[in-house]
């Protein structure tokens, strides 16, 4: 075991991710953890069966082949190199060695079947250094599902490989202004398919997902002044959750999805409140003199990170989930907050303000130092993707305010365009 | 050799080489995918059995769109004469510095101005809105604009206006006087701004 991993590392090492020429002005936000190289995956084409649907499998291959090429983790053999490895069927070490050379630790094989608008896939995937296959899999669905299957196993691959769901079906939501008002939508990670989830014509506000993709909290002027609510986007509910006086606003889920943390207050003070998810009575964590909002829970659920101004500025805080054990986690910026947890819960994601500009900053709370990850423009309201691979943030450098997300070698990658859109919040699969 | 067999240990090892942070979590969900058929010692794959690891896709569930129940209530049509007692300016808004809800000594007069004035009509109602430039982020906004209409609001209550006149509501920089990216315009939106509710 322990020669294969050295074995594995070092290969990674030598087809580890390089930096594309012309990318020099904006490479930067590289979030992902410092040594991690990519598990490098050959993908020939699939054989077909006869009755199979040929644009299907097209559609399937295409999507997953570009699935596989976005993710932090896993990547594909280059074409170019691809063609280099000679297949010999007689020969399957031989093969292997082929395919080892151009640069591939695994190979996936398999092949297309389908009848009456379905479409099969069997996949195999070999270990190239041992020749044992590491998982295996028979995926279908009718043939308009191409796409989700090949989502479906993307998945599954990128899972197998890191422990923590891929991405291929997670969403977005966020709050665009583009059909006039400031509504909650929800997009794919890559900004596919968007959908307009609320219709308030007034300010919709801080979308906010439980961790099983079944609920979204929000803020909403429906009603006149700041409220909290949850819907269930699959089955299009609304219901209020908090009309406390104040903002109302920042919900964030516990991990367990029970409770939801928010900020609000009368005479103008805003503090930290819990609530039960389902509803029920609020309760209040924090007594701060000033604002004290945007509150965080970390993956464990044991602690919550807000911001607060009690220290004159507005700073990074965390406190233990009950509201005890108050303590200040920034002191080198002149503003920091939205902060976001990493799953990992050892890194953390805020909106610090440098040379007059807003930018995302990076805290690894083992060794309690900050990075700033300085773009073009202002860039906010940095999210995790579900895996903790990459980000999204808001930036305004194109004159708007856009959705960007970072690819796996850290460039940012425009996913809205039409009006502003602005306080992603990342999920791995709506339920 | 078994699929499960062989797929744990090659997983852990290759997460321990890919992600730095690995805990044991992490190798219970390696396994996760559903364990499939025999995988043969030699490298020739076999066929699956028929049904035998077969994941069945299903659509994704769908999103309603925009289909909710606009049960609110609804900001309800001001008679215009209000409208006008607005336009007519007889209340003076209150002006803050950047991310400031401290009352500045000019604000204070032009608050006793509004205080005096308020005193003399005492059957009008107000609606105090906290502004805020684009600058800091929309919540922090929010709370900070909730922070400059109560600030406000309490100044005229010292004053002597019964506070059962005055409703306050924070816009945070959701509704801006003035759009241009620059202080020219985000003076004018530092601001507790007034709004006749009732004559």
């Amino acid at each position: 075991m322990k020669h294969r991993l050295a074995l594995l590392c070092a290969l990674g090492s030598v087809v580890g991710p390089a930096l594309p020429a012309g990318a020099q002005e904006e490479v930067y936000l590289k979030v992902t953890s410092p040594g991690l190289t990519r598990v490098m995956i050959a993908l020939p084409t699939f054989p077909s069966r006869p009755g199979t649907d040929p644009g299907a499998a097209a559609s399937l291959l295409a999507t997953l082949r570009r699935d596989l090429d976005e993710t932090a983790v896993v990547g594909l053999v280059p074409e170019e190199n691809a063609r280099l490895a000679v297949v010999d069927p007689g020969n399957p070490t031989l093969t292997r060695q082929r395919w080892r050379a151009v640069g591939a630790h695994f190979l996936l094989d398999g092949n297309f079947a389908g009848a009456a608008n379905q479409i099969v896939l069997e996949v195999r995937l070999w270990d190239l250094t041992s020749g044992e296959i590491a998982y295996s899999r028979r995926l279908q669905g009718a043939v308009g599902l191409a796409p989700t299957i090949a989502h479906t196993l993307a998945n599954e691959l990128v899972h197998l490989f890191t422990g923590r769901p891929g991405p291929f079906l997670s969403r977005i939501a966020f709050v665009s202004d583009r059909s006039g008002s400031k509504e909650i939508w929800v997009m794919r990670w890559d900004g596919g398919e968007p959908q307009q989830l609320t219709s308030h014509r007034s300010i919709a506000l801080g979308p906010a997902w439980s961790a099983d993709g079944e609920w979204l909290a929000f803020t909403s002027f429906l009603r006149g002044s700041p409220q909290l609510f949850i819907l269930r986007p699959t089955q299009g509910y609304l219901k209020p959750l908090s009309t406390l006086p104040g903002v109302n606003s920042s919900a964030s889920f516990s991990p367990d999805g029970k409770l939801i943390a928010f900020a609000a207050g009368e005479e103008g003070n805003t503090d930290i409140w819990v609530t039960p998810a389902q509803g029920g009575t609020p309760e209040r964590l924090t007594h701060t003199l000033g604002i004290s909002t945007q509150p965080a829970w970390s993956p464990s659920g044991r602690q919550i990170v807000f911001t607060s101004t009690a220290g004159g500025s507005p700073q990074l805080y965390v406190m233990d989930a009950e509201g005890t054990n108050i303590r200040r986690l920034t002191f080198e910026d002149k503003f920091a907050d939205e902060a976001a947890w990493a799953p990992d819960g050892v890194r953390m994601a805020y909106t610090t303000l440098v040379e007059g500009l807003f930018q995302i900053a990076i805290l690894d709370l083992r060794t309690n130092t900050r990075s700033v990850v300085a773009g073009l423009g202002n860039n906010e309201s940095p999210c995790w993707s579900p895996d903790g691979t990459v980000l999204a943030f808001v930036s305004n450098r194109t004159g708007t305010k856009q959705i960007f997300v970072t690819d796996p070698v850290g460039r940012p990658r425009q996913i809205t365009t039409e009006g502003n859109n602005v306080q992603p919040a990342w999920v791995a699969q709506v339920q | 050799m078994s699929g499960p067999l062989s797929t744990k240990p090659l997983a852990f090892v290759l997460c321990a080489c890919v992600a730095l942070t690995l805990s044991c979590a992490h190798r219970k969900a390696v396994v996760a995918p559903e364990p499939t058929s025999e995988a043969p010692a030699e490298a020739t794959p076999a066929p699956l059995a028929p049904g035998e690891g077969t994941t069945e896709v299903r659509p994704e569930p769908r999103v309603a769109t925009a289909g909710y129940p606009e049960s609110g209530v609804t900001a309800g049509e001001l008679p215009a004469n209000l409208e006008e007692l607005n336009k007519a300016g007889y209340l003076k808004d209150a002006f803050f510095d950047t991310n400031k809800s401290e009352l500045r000594p000019d604000v204070r007069e032009a608050l006793a101005a509004d205080a005096s004035w308020l005193k003399e009509h005492p059957t009008v109602k107000v609606l105090i809105e906290g502004h805020c430039d684009e600058r800091n982020t929309e919540e922090y906004n929010l709370a900070l604009g909730w922070r400059r209409a109560n600030t406000a609001k309490a100044y005229l209550a010292s004053l002597g206006v019964a506070a059962d006149r005055m409703a306050a509501i924070s816009y945070g920089e959701e509704r801006p006087f003035a759009t241009c990216h620059d202080e020219s315009c985000w003076w004018q939106n530092r601001c507790a701004h007034f709004v006749i509710t009732a004559r």
